[in-house]
């Protein structure tokens, strides 16, 4: 069975391999693709045939450990229950039928290889974070899922609309990651060894003894559910569901219709133990639940397009799918899951024929929209009977037109007042900044001397810096140097932050910064050789297509930027979780700033990677001598 | 002389306002709504000139002026002529043909020939264009406020939402409610604000008329009124789709199957504020106006008298140089054919009557082939009989004829079999998949049946073969209905039409097409009327796969209509006494060929029990055999079809594609159309036209006042030429003029696709229907001699524009000589085609095609026939 797991695991990202090795050529991607994934299919049904003749256990795989020191160990966990086999019973029927499916639908289309290549490494994230034993393991494979899914939105790079809308899902995402962060910090520092998810449940088994007080458990609930929400598009964060529907209908089937949307769920059922242990926790689940459902299905009602009203039906479903969670209606869920997934990728798949069906076959067309019952408004006085319903119809109409708003809410509780500090931050000028942070070490250094309290303390200014840094990349709009030097500063000092407070952990750092560095010093050396003859702050937000006309250097940017937002295939990502154990042994108020840190790094470093590699090429033809050619 | 040579024909200044009186939007409207798409919703699709708005300038003018208005490529890139050249589709002589008509001088054109094969990969890119470097270009490069990306997603909201035609559950607009006091009503009277028109400015403008409005707004945002009249261009630009759609719905309400009351200047006072009020939030109350800006060299203005095209002239003579060595394939085929002495014809074992459609140009040929006793004729699909038609399945009455026909009768259709219950409205459960149910149904729904759906996808996906559910494509008709053609009252329905034709009418109506196509005597014992349409799955464009002279519908009512008509006996005697002498034993069958699954359906069989048709079984099984060997000849340009094929696999996979959910190419319809030929079919009955021509009949001995031919080509030049541009453009620039790949395409309330949930409606072709099209202009050949076109010419009125300024080309063929005449706006030009070049010939069709990937040269086949 373990081997079996390995296999499903490995053959996408063999197939990824392989795509990425292969030139250009339809009929043999299209081969590569045809084999893997039927291999993978094989490997899934003889796991769980494996699986279900072993009499449905509870199997827990250690492949290897990773890394190891005292007090800290980053196992290769796995991990197959029924969960996670009926998720993986899904991935292998839609993912087989996507790929025949475009095979055809993408013929002769000019991505082709890189929508398998996406497709590929979508499936093996999702593998990943299926049959993941801990969370570090989920962590890992929920990024590679949130990078996919970013390069499949903005999959039609030449247009500016998603390109946007897949910035608009990244950082989603990527603020979704503080809870996954966090919560897997804090599950370092309550369960400490015992993060496998196999054990979980014993841990509350005894409910005389918790394994943490209520306020941390209610803390680490809230974290996930908080990464839950995110990814699977519920209040407040539904606006994002619609709007990432702009890659190859395929894809939107099977990123948003099926699989991707329902990870949130996935999640809150591996880490049922933690969040259902306390009633004011299940009562969140379920009204996130609810308040999803209720506005979700109220903008349903004003779609006038059919990708947006699947969306909403499919995060309406969703949602009633946290709130049979939050009754601890498991199996149901799973059924539901199931019913969903095929049904809404389906439907998106064959959303084109909408047209013919209401005309040909639903005829009438025109809906109607009442107040139920207008008896009801007896009671008020004429004046108002008469315009009341109609002002609360208006109303109404506006809330689901305007799809609740939450737009609007989420950006300007998060991002306008980052955007605001940091604008400020790059106002200021650099010698100020400087005098700033000298006075600042220089009052806390005096503190410490002063109270007789050890170094450990300076971490803390270092920590603000850190944030600050952060905050100046994320609202830097027109060099792109300051926004990538900004940003590996911020991730410098998030390093030395750490030795301050743990100078022991030296050789964990090095392992952080030997992520970190060489992407750091990859990118400038790459933005040179792009920027070079350009004056990029004279052309604010142009998208410059690099990734047509420098091919070579753009990938190179992709990679650093993975490496220098601690994507898992750089030690960065191990460095990350390093870090945090180190914060929760010595100083847990450290694991705040540094999490916000690295979501807005990852943030600010998409953008940077969007604004220079996507948009279309400068096609224009100056023979009449314009000024245009330097400016577009 | 540099290789950028560019010639610069002056333009008259476009808009034509005296600078010093007041701005009037009304008159501005009126000249800037015809630069934006005539694209109706998609549910009829109807081909017309892309490029409708220059159409009074001549061809190449018109194409870079519009290059220059809409940032587009004019032709396609200087490495395709070359590498056209290389492989001898582009010859010699056509060249210097293209060069001869440059009007160059010689030196010139020395100069330019040197250039030909110089290396410029950038020349065919889109120049400097109003619609992307225009005055609204400032708010991004000046003040770093990206107004489309703030204004667009809510704006497009709006709009959707107010003309959606049944895909949103609540609809926006009260009855007879005008778009702008919709928008007034939801932002004043509605609890919660209207996201951004709650900011106070734009909030208390909301309570004065549009016309107030636009003013206001105008002078608060742009400043100079000299720039009014360009600001409101550009903004209408930016989303040429929507606001397309909304002129086409404000010219004609009809075309929506609900009504909406929506004009341009009020979603132009609508836009103005939002981008207002966007402004306001952004930059506060005193943001800079567009009049501040500086203005980038180069910028191209409307007030400097309009916009100057400039042509790229090697591309030109590429271009000229490639279409005229293909339609000199043709012409050299029809000079060299010895004009036949006209021999006392054998009356024909049957006849078959199809539709002028490029598509039906091989099936003609396969069937004769099959068949050589078969006589085939051509006319426009509709068969000259106009009417809306409702079908039993259908909700509305839709027009069967080419879109500048309005018509004014009604034909429905209703059921012989009386057992058969009216439809039911109520939504059956296989069908629960295209709604979305997003609450309690939709919970119960997904936990029942929604697993189902797995085997569903699967089946559909590895198995295409079974359809969606109660998804009937309008040419698969059941024939077991009938059409109510005969007029039994003259009172007018409820909508104010005639319920069917009365006999005279009917005897008019045949009367005129049989003389069209010079068919008034020697009937063969059957006549086979043959419509088309064309069935496929998951295709939101499936109106612009049917028959193009049915307005985007399949011809099948007309065949119906023609055939019952033509076998009603009180017809037949009005026709008789107008010399159209049909004999007793001549039976008429409607037919309907099926072009992407290459299949054909006889209509009204129980007709045919009362009168049966003895050469009948044995045109079936020729038509049969010619369905065959047609779908093999179209698989040739599918790459994944399995090649090495007989022809019973190419049909059988023909079939699949159509019912594949995954297939977004069913058929390539249109893609290479090329020729239009008015004529005999003597003259074309020994060419292979690669399915190339639209066939029209014609005979022009009784044609001498050159009627019949001016008949047949005011529906002709807009049909086919339509046609013909439409795919030359969607073709040549796909992102401006075209409709992008179909993958993303998203189908916003029936009103047409858009790319994602928030994007402009797209216009004109996706890439999937165009990518192997030849652009190239469309060749008419007429089968009369000059000094009679002359006389049709005179009798076409505002169409001679299309020929005057070459946006079709006319060629003149001596029913006798075969002597060939190019017409120009200054006269008939003798065609002289090099002696040395030989028309490539063959024995059968099959020979030709086998193991070609490209379109293929006129050949012409070495047989002798009856």
């Amino acid at each position: 069975m373990n081997g079996l797991i390995l296999s499903s695991l490995g053959l996408p990202l063999l197939g990824f391999l392989l795509i990425f090795l292969s030139h250009n050529n339809e009929k043999k991607i299209a081969s590569i693709s045809f084999w893997l994934s039927h291999a993978m299919g094989l490997s899934i049904i003889l796991l769980l045939v494996v699986w279900a003749v072993a009499g449905f256990p509870q199997h827990e795989y250690e492949w290897l450990t990773l890394y190891e020191v005292e007090g800290y160990s980053f196992p290769l966990l796995f991990y197959l229950d029924k969960i996670g086999a009926v998720y993986l019973f899904c991935t292998w029927a839609i993912f087989s039928i996507i790929v025949k499916y475009c095979r055809y639908y993408l013929h002769r289309e000019s991505g082709y290889k890189r929508f398998f290549l996406t497709i590929f490494s979508f499936v093996f994230g999702l593998n990943v974070v299926i049959l993941s034993g801990s969370i570090d393991i989920l962590f890992a494979g929920w990024e590679i899922v949130g990078i996919s899914s970013f390069l499949l939105i903005a999959f039609y790079r030449h247009r500016a609309q998603p390109v946007r809308n897949s910035l608009r899902a990244y950082t989603i995402y990527r603020f979704c990651d503080i809870g996954l962060l966090l919560g897997s910090w804090m599950s370092h520092l309550l369960f400490h060894e015992s993060q496998h998810f196999s054990e979980l449940a014993n841990l509350f088994s005894n409910p005389e003894m918790p394994p943490a007080s209520n306020a941390s458990l209610w803390l680490v609930s809230t974290l996930i559910l908080i990464a839950a929400s995110g990814k699977s598009a519920q209040f407040p964060f539904c606006f994002w569901l619609p709007r990432a529907m702009e890659g190859p209908t395929p894809s939107s089937a099977i990123f948003y219709g099926a699989l991707s949307v329902h990870l949130g769920v996935f999640l809150l059922m591996r880490t049922t133990p933690i969040w259902s242990y306390h009633f004011i926790t299940r009562w969140s689940v379920f009204n996130i639940g609810l308040l999803t459902v209720i506005i979700a299905s109220l903008s349903e009602k004003t779609q006038s397009n059919i990708k947006g009203k699947i969306a909403y039906a499919s995060i309406t479903q969703v949602g009633f799918m946290f709130m049979e969670l939050s009754l601890g209606l498991e199996n149901l869920v799973l059924v539901h899951f199931l019913g969903n997934a095929f049904l809404r990728c389906y439907q998106l798949l064959v959303s084109p024929s909408i047209v013919v069906h209401l005309l040909r076959v639903e005829g009438s067309t025109d809906s109607d929209f009442h107040l139920p019952d207008q008896s009801r408004f007896q009671f008020l006085p004429t004046s108002l009977r008469g315009i009341l319903p109609d002002i609360l119809k208006n109303t109404l109409y506006v809330f689901s037109l305007q799809e609740g708003n939450l737009e609007l809410l989420v950006r300007s509780v998060l991002w306008t007042p980052l955007k605001r500090v940091g604008t400020l931050i790059n106002k200021t000028n650099l010698w100020l900044k400087l005098l700033y942070s000298f006075t600042g070490f220089a009052l806390i250094g005096v503190l410490i001397i002063v109270s007789g309290s050890t170094i450990q303390y300076l971490a803390f200014p270092v920590s603000i810096l850190m944030v600050l840094a952060s905050l100046s990349a994320f609202s830097q709009k027109h060099s792109p140097f300051r926004v990538w030097n900004a940003i590996g500063l911020s991730s410098s000092l998030a390093g030395l932050a750490v030795w301050l407070i743990n100078p022991t952990a030296w050789f964990d750092v090095l392992i952080f910064a030997s992520g970190i560095v060489p992407a750091w010093i990859l990118g400038i050396i790459v933005l040179t050789k792009l920027l070079k003859n350009d004056s990029f702050s004279n052309s604010p937000f142009v998208y410059r297509a690099f990734a047509e006309t420098q091919p070579t250097l753009s990938l190179l940017l992709f990679l650093s930027f993975l490496g220098l937002v601690g994507f898992p295939i750089s030690p960065a990502f191990l460095g990350e979780d390093l870090l945090l154990s180190h914060a929760s042994n010595h100083a847990p108020w450290f694991a705040l700033p540094i999490t916000i840190a690295f979501v807005i790094n990852g943030i600010a470093a998409a953008r940077i990677f969007q604004r220079l590699c996507m948009g279309q090429p400068n096609e224009l033809n100056t023979v009449d001598g314009h000024l245009f050619k330097k400016r577009v | 002389m540099a290789i950028s040579q560019v010639a610069e024909p002056t333009v008259e200044n476009l808009h034509n306002t005296p600078l010093d009186s007041p701005f009037n939007i009304d008159s501005v409207l009126e000249h800037l709504a015809h630069w934006l798409p005539a694209q109706g919703p998609i549910k009829d699709f109807i081909h017309h000139n892309t490029l409708h708005a220059v159409q009074n300038h001549p061809f190449h003018e018109g194409v870079a002026i519009a290059a220059k208005m809409f940032g587009a490529r004019s032709y396609l890139p200087l490495s395709d002529y070359q590498n056209l050249y290389q492989e001898g589709r582009i010859k010699n002589h056509a060249l210097n043909w293209a060069l001869a008509h440059s009007e160059l001088s010689d030196t010139e054109q020395l100069a330019l020939k040197a250039s030909l094969f110089d290396d410029d990969p950038t020349g065919h890119y889109p120049p400097v264009s109003l619609a992307n470097h225009g005055i609204r270009n400032s708010w991004l490069s000046q003040i770093e406020v990206d107004l489309a990306a703030l204004v667009h997603p809510i704006f497009f909201r709006l709009l959707g939402n107010f003309l959606d035609q049944g895909i949103s559950r609540w609809s926006l607009p009260k009855p007879d409610e005008h778009f702008w006091d919709c928008i007034v009503r939801l932002t004043h009277n509605s609890l919660i604000p209207l996201y951004p028109l709650n900011e106070p400015e734009a909030y208390d403008l909301l309570n004065q008329s549009p016309d107030q409005v636009i003013q206001i707004c105008l002078k608060k945002i742009v400043g100079d009124p000299e720039l009014y009249e360009q600001y409101i261009l550009e903004m209408l630009l930016a989303h040429p789709g929507w606001s397309g759609m909304v002129h086409v719905i404000e010219q004609n309400p009809n075309i929506l199957l609900l009504r909406r009351d929506i004009t341009l200047k009020e979603i132009i006072a609508v836009e103005l504020v939002l981008e207002l009020a966007s402004l306001n939030r952004k930059k506060g109350p005193q943001f800079p106006n567009v009049m501040t800006f500086p203005l980038l060299k180069g910028t191209p203005l409307l007030k400097d008298g309009g916009i100057k095209p400039s042509i790229s002239l090697r591309l030109k003579v590429w271009h000229e140089a490639m279409e005229w060595s293909l339609h000199s394939e043709l012409l050299l085929a029809l000079k060299a054919k010895q004009a036949e002495a006209p021999k006392s014809k054998a009356i024909p074992e049957a006849q078959a009557l199809f539709c002028i459609d490029d598509r039906e140009c091989s099936i003609r040929r396969h069937l004769e082939e099959v068949h050589p006793s078969i006589e085939t004729f051509g006319a426009a699909g509709f068969f000259g009989i106009d009417f809306f038609y409702q079908g039993l399945d259908d909700a509305y009455p839709v027009a069967q004829c080419p879109n500048i026909i309005v018509p004014k009768h009604l034909i429905k259709e209703s059921n012989t079999k009386a057992n058969l219950s009216p439809k039911s409205k109520t939504l059956k459960l296989t069908n629960m998949h295209f709604s979305a149910h997003s609450m309690f149904k939709g919970w119960l729904y997904t936990q029942t049946i929604g697993v189902g759906y797995a085997a569903k996808m699967a089946w559909d996906v590895f198995r295409p073969g079974s359809k969606l559910p109660n998804i009937r494509a309008l040419s698969e008709v059941e024939s077991h209905s009938q059409l109510h053609l005969l007029r039994e009252t003259d009172e007018l329905s409820p909508d104010g039409y005639l319920l069917g034709f009365s006999l005279t009418e009917m005897a008019d109506r045949l009367a005129g097409l049989l003389r069209n196509i010079g068919l008034t005597q020697n009937f063969a014992p059957i006549v086979v009327v043959i419509a088309h349409g064309s069935s496929s799955v998951n295709n939101p464009h499936f109106a612009a796969y049917d028959c193009g002279a049915c307005s985007g519908k399949p011809g099948a009512p007309n065949a119906r209509a023609f055939a019952w008509m033509a076998n009603h006996e009180s017809v037949r005697e009005l026709l008789s006494e107008r010399g159209i002498e049909i004999p007793e034993t001549t039976r008429f069958i409607a037919a309907v060929h099926n072009t992407s699954r290459d299949e054909i359906t006889y209509f009204d069989p129980h007709l045919l029990e009362e009168h049966p048709a003895p050469n009948l079984a044995a045109f079936k099984e020729a038509m049969g055999t010619a369905l065959e060997r047609n779908a093999r000849e179209r698989s040739r340009w599918f790459e994944l079809a399995p090649q090495d094929q007989t022809n019973e696999i190419a049909h059988t996979h023909v079939k699949n594609r159509t019912m594949s959910i995954f297939e977004p190419r069913p058929e390539y319809n249109h893609s290479n159309n090329l020729y239009a030929i008015v004529g005999r079919r003597q003259l074309t009955r020994d060419l292979f036209m690669d399915r190339r021509a639209f066939l029209h009949s014609y005979d022009p001995n009784t044609d001498k006042q050159g009627d019949i031919m001016a008949r047949i080509l005011s529906a002709v030049i807009p049909v086919c030429g339509g046609i013909n541009l439409e795919y030359l453009f969607s073709r040549i620039d796909n992102s401006v003029y075209g409709a992008g790949t179909k993958l993303p395409h998203n189908v916003i309330g029936l009103l047409g696709v858009a790319n994602g949930v928030e994007g402009d409606l797209r216009t004109g072709l996706p890439a999937q229907m165009v990518e192997v099209h030849q652009p190239s202009r469309l060749l008419i050949v007429l089968e009369q001699s000059s000094d009679i076109l002359d006389k049709t010419i005179a009798k076409l009125g505002t169409l001679k524009e299309w020929l005057d300024n070459e946006w079709v080309r006319v060629v003149s063929c001596h029913p006798d000589t075969h002597e060939l005449f190019l017409y120009s706006a200054n006269g008939w030009e003798s065609v002289s085609l090099p002696e040395s070049i030989l028309v490539p010939e063959s024995n059968t069709s099959h020979d030709i095609f086998l193991g070609q990937t490209q379109t293929i040269p006129v050949h012409q086949f070495i047989r002798s026939h009856a």
